[in-house]
């Protein structure tokens, strides 16, 4: 054994030191040190920091998400991170941060800049399927599938949409000098003017198409709703509310700012000489103001909207009145509150909207609704045995339709005053000792100015069923939208959404927008670009091949190219004929079978028409009305459009090789490139642009420029239908279309008044029969 | 009917107003009032299919509704009747009719055509039937 390996105590030869020198000891291994702690702070550089964690530490999001690792780790990680060029990202503020009350309102706010929100917008976009329509943020459809619903509601309930859209515009003047501005925009052939005697009291809501200047019968814009409000008949000056359509508001607000300013013009140039009294007399001047968002306009379309009105709208006594502050308001007037609510009274039993006076106008002022709410979700029943008074319906009582709505510092000085559903809900549990009780006369609660307006809906037994569409439309203060929105569906309104006012139009018979209008025109090419961009989306061999079936435009109705086709001068313009007699003495030739009168520009004339499927078959938006043969009648079950040759086919196909071709030469090139210098220059193309090779195939697949409609399949086409579907009240597939007007005597000479219909999408012709749509 | 009662009576008292032909105004008509509604109530019309509503009359029947009652108004009034004779032979000798007539108010409002013109709404009586199917045998002992 070898002595030297052990230490003197134990007899070696070693000797221990008595101390040992820390820093020198430490020193003599720092370079040790120092490799270990770099190791562990720096690992190798083949891993990454969250792959030195054991298995089951790691997480998926990790490589995201720095908080599933330990703390110790993530800084480390946090620089591998922005070492791999991932840029560190910005934190979303937490949940409970974006809902507290300001920030959240704030978002709104910001959210509102582009769109216009209804007061009931909230509502809507937690339930509803929310579209960018007209400068607004609108309600489509309901997210439950509920079309037939909706429909059961119009025609046998409650169906309640939002129309707060509609810009009201106000117009006060002598009466003669709004005549004057409203006789070169309007027409006496189409009803009723603007200044006719059955409106001129306010009782009843009307109706007027409007034109462009002196432009009748071109140029259509809309027809807007109006109601006077109701004065002394001895005071001149007059006031006028306009509800317009947003998507023609813009185009009806500058026509008669126009007309307004260009007539001053001329009254201040003639007077100068002679009588300058007269033109100091500014209570002859036409105001003209648009008052967007000012009220609030629902529409209860089915006859229970009156028992749901009936249910939630109470008329104040005279004597709680003093709590409002909107009464001191000067120029207030007269209330006439015993008379309307005597007869609010006196209408509780009817049974259906539509047995009222037609567009009845009822101003009312009623108490809070949130006070008149039941506390589940009820339906309101009207089930009273008695009978209303005939007297009540035959006669408006005088001062029914006078209404503090329509003074504009009342509804301000409402919407100041507004207790909020917070303050309300506190003085409630503050003041009442039983819980869930509501004090209905409580002096906080200010009561409010509220006008009803009738739709009468359908008129003619013969069309449509008795009634059918009929409702109130109620007009209510802005900031007062939600609490009656909310009372009305507690009482069992169902709410429908844009998609609802456009079949319910369909089901009327009515146009939802008429093609000759700016707004027609715009929706109808909205829709063909929706309906194109579908059909692209299609694989090829699931699309339909339109050519095969000698249709050429499936998704727009050209009517300039069916007007000229049906007449020898080319044609720029044209109308949908809206003249009264001339509609009527239509439907006298259709059901005669004669032939139809003269007009004036009748080559650029289309009629409006509502075409029902006889038998079975269906009828879809853009279906081609073609004029049958004599013996087509007789063996309608064998008339099938021969298949059509597809032109395009061959050249499709030899293109699509081509691009192929094209396609693989280029990836070569590309790799060949990438191998010899790596810097690879992309193509640039915008996003969302098609590549010309795109454009030119859907131009193989659909010709976009239609030159003749006419003479296209066997038959000839003369006219299209704009919307059709299975139609409810008809139980049967039904339609509304246009014809043109010297089409429609074609058909009627060859002692003939049904059409043939085909959809775009099937070689086989239906039988229908046709009817003209008037009031 | 009553249509022509009234142009016969028009040369001996001109001071009623005048029905129609008057070209000032388009007659437009409104919903009568509906006697109270219910399940078993069955408002017959000429627009809707016959068949249809003989179904749903059979169904309520079928389905354990002890009586049903149809209202008929002016021209429905046939239909009215078919269809009750119609269910009684269905359900034979387990259902019985009874029959009650009467006269309803009906009102047609006039539109006015020319701006001078107010509205205006005139009263009309039109004759009415009432029938009250009930069943007089235990459920299911027909069909």
């Amino acid at each position: 054994m070898d002595a030297t390996e052990f230490d003197a105590s134990v007899g070696g030869s070693e000797h221990l030191p008595f101390s040992a020198n820390s820093l020198k000891f430490a020193a003599s291994r720092s370079v040790e040190i120092a490799a270990m702690t770099e190791s562990i702070l720096q690992p190798s550089k083949t891993k990454l920091i969250f792959q030195t964690l054991p298995v089951h530490m790691r997480r998926r999001v990790m490589s995201h998400n720095s908080k599933r690792l330990p703390q110790r780790l993530r800084l480390a990680h946090l620089e591998q991170l922005k070492k791999s060029g991932l840029p560190p990202k910005q934190k979303r503020p937490s949940r409970k941060y974006r809902r507290r009350p300001t920030n959240l309102l704030e978002e709104y706010n910001r959210r509102q800049k582009r769109n216009v929100w209804l007061e009931t917008h909230i509502w809507h976009a937690k339930r509803f399927h929310m579209i960018e329509r007209w400068g607004h943020r609108l309600a489509y459809a309901p997210c439950d599938k509920s079309f037939r619903a909706c429909y059961r509601a119009s025609s046998a309930h409650c169906l309640m949409q939002d129309i707060s859209y509609l810009t009201p515009i106000s117009i006060s003047g002598s009466m003669e000098s709004i005549k004057e501005i409203f006789s070169s925009i309007t027409s006496q052939k189409c009803g009723l003017g603007i200044c006719a005697q059955a409106y001129i009291n306010g009782c009843r809501e009307g109706l007027i198409n409007i034109y462009k200047q002196n432009s009748f019968p071109f140029d259509y814009i809309g027809t807007v709703q109006f109601v006077w409000t109701p004065t002394n008949p001895e005071k001149k000056q007059k006031d006028l509310w306009m509800f317009v359509h947003p998507s023609q508001s813009k185009q009806i607000e500058s026509l008669i700012t126009d007309l307004v300013s260009s007539k001053e013009a001329i009254e201040h140039i003639e007077p100068v000489g002679k009588k300058r009294k007269l033109s100091n007399n500014t209570s002859e001047k036409v105001q003209i103001k648009v008052w967007p968002g000012h009220f609030n306009r629902f529409c209860l379309t089915g006859p229970n909207s009156h028992a749901i009105l009936v249910h939630s709208l109470k008329c104040i006594d005279i004597d709680k009145t003093k709590n409002n502050k909107w009464v001191c308001i000067p120029n207030v007037g007269d209330l006439y509150l015993e008379t309307k609510s005597e007869y609010w009274n006196e209408l509780k039993a009817i049974k259906s909207t539509s047995e009222l006076p037609p567009r009845i106008v009822i101003g009312l002022v009623v108490k809070d609704p949130r006070t008149r709410r039941p506390s589940t979700r009820t339906k309101a029943l009207c089930n009273t045995s008695d009978h209303v008074n005939t007297k009540f319906l035959l006669k408006i009582p005088q001062f029914v339709a006078t209404s503090p709505l329509w003074n504009t510092s009342v509804c301000n000085s409402i919407k100041e005053n507004r207790l909020s559903n917070a303050q309300y809900i506190k003085d409630i549990t503050e003041s009442q000792l039983v819980p869930g009780e509501v004090n209905d006369s409580d002096p906080k609660l200010q009561s409010l100015p509220v006008v009803l307006v009738q739709r009468q809906g359908s008129q003619d037994p013969k069309f449509k069923k008795l009634g059918y569409g009929s409702g109130w439309d109620i007009i209510i203060p802005s900031s007062y939208g939600m609490p009656f929105w909310l009372t009305f569906i507690m009482f069992g309104a169902r709410v429908g959404g844009l998609r609802e006012t456009e079949n319910l139009s369909f089901e009327m018979g009515q146009s939802y927008f008429p093609p000759d209008s700016e707004a027609g025109k715009l929706e109808m090419e909205r829709k063909e670009a929706e309906f194109k961009d579908k059909y692209f989306k299609l694989p090829p061999s699931k699309r339909v091949n339109y050519l095969k079936l000698g249709i050429n435009s499936p998704f727009a109705c050209p009517w300039k190219v069916l007007l000229k086709d049906w007449s020898d001068i080319p044609v720029d313009d044209f109308f949908v004929i809206r003249e009264r007699n001339v509609l009527h003495i239509l439907q006298g030739c259709i059901t005669n079978k004669t032939a139809l009168p003269e007009i004036e520009n009748s080559a650029s004339c289309l009629v409006q028409i509502y075409v029902k499927v006889l038998g079975k078959g269906s009828l879809k938006r853009h279906a081609l009305i073609y004029i049958p043969q004599q013996n087509d009648i007789g063996n309608i079950e064998s008339l099938f459009e021969p298949q059509h040759k597809d032109y395009n086919e061959e050249l499709r196909k030899t293109r699509r090789k081509e691009h192929i071709k094209e396609i693989k030469g280029q990836r070569r090139k590309q790799s060949k490139q990438r191998k010899t210098n790596n810097n690879v220059t992309k193509k640039s193309q915008l996003k969302g642009e098609p590549s010309s090779y795109v454009k030119m195939m859907r131009e193989l697949w659909l010709p976009s420029n239609v030159e003749v409609v006419r003479f296209g399949g066997i038959r000839e086409v003369i006219g299209y239908v704009s919307q059709g579907s299975f139609s409810f009240t008809e139980a049967r597939n039904c339609g509304v279309g246009y014809i043109a007007y010297n089409a429609l005597n074609v058909l009627l000479k060859s002692n003939i008044n049904q059409v043939l219909t085909r959809n775009t999408t099937t070689r086989k012709y239906r039988l229908a029969e046709i009817r003209v749509v008037h009031e | 009917m009553a249509d022509e009662k009234t142009s016969q009576k028009k040369e001996e008292n001109k001071k009623k107003p005048k029905r129609h032909h008057n070209k000032n105004y388009a007659v437009k008509k409104r919903l009568p009032a509906r006697p109270v509604d219910g399940e078993n109530v069955i408002f017959i019309t000429k627009k809707t299919n016959f068949k249809a509503q003989l179904d749903k009359c059979c169904d309520l029947l079928t389905k354990g509704e002890k009586e049903i009652i149809l209202h008929g108004l002016g021209a429905a009034i046939q239909r009215c009747c078919n269809l009750a004779l119609q269910l009684e032979i269905l359900f034979s000798g387990t259902c019985q009719i009874e029959v009650n007539t009467g006269t309803v108010e009906v009102i047609d409002d006039l539109e006015p055509l020319v701006d001078e013109l107010d509205f205006d709404a005139q009263l009309r009586n039109t004759s009415s039937i009432h029938i009250r199917v009930f069943r007089t045998a235990m459920l299911g002992a027909n069909q």
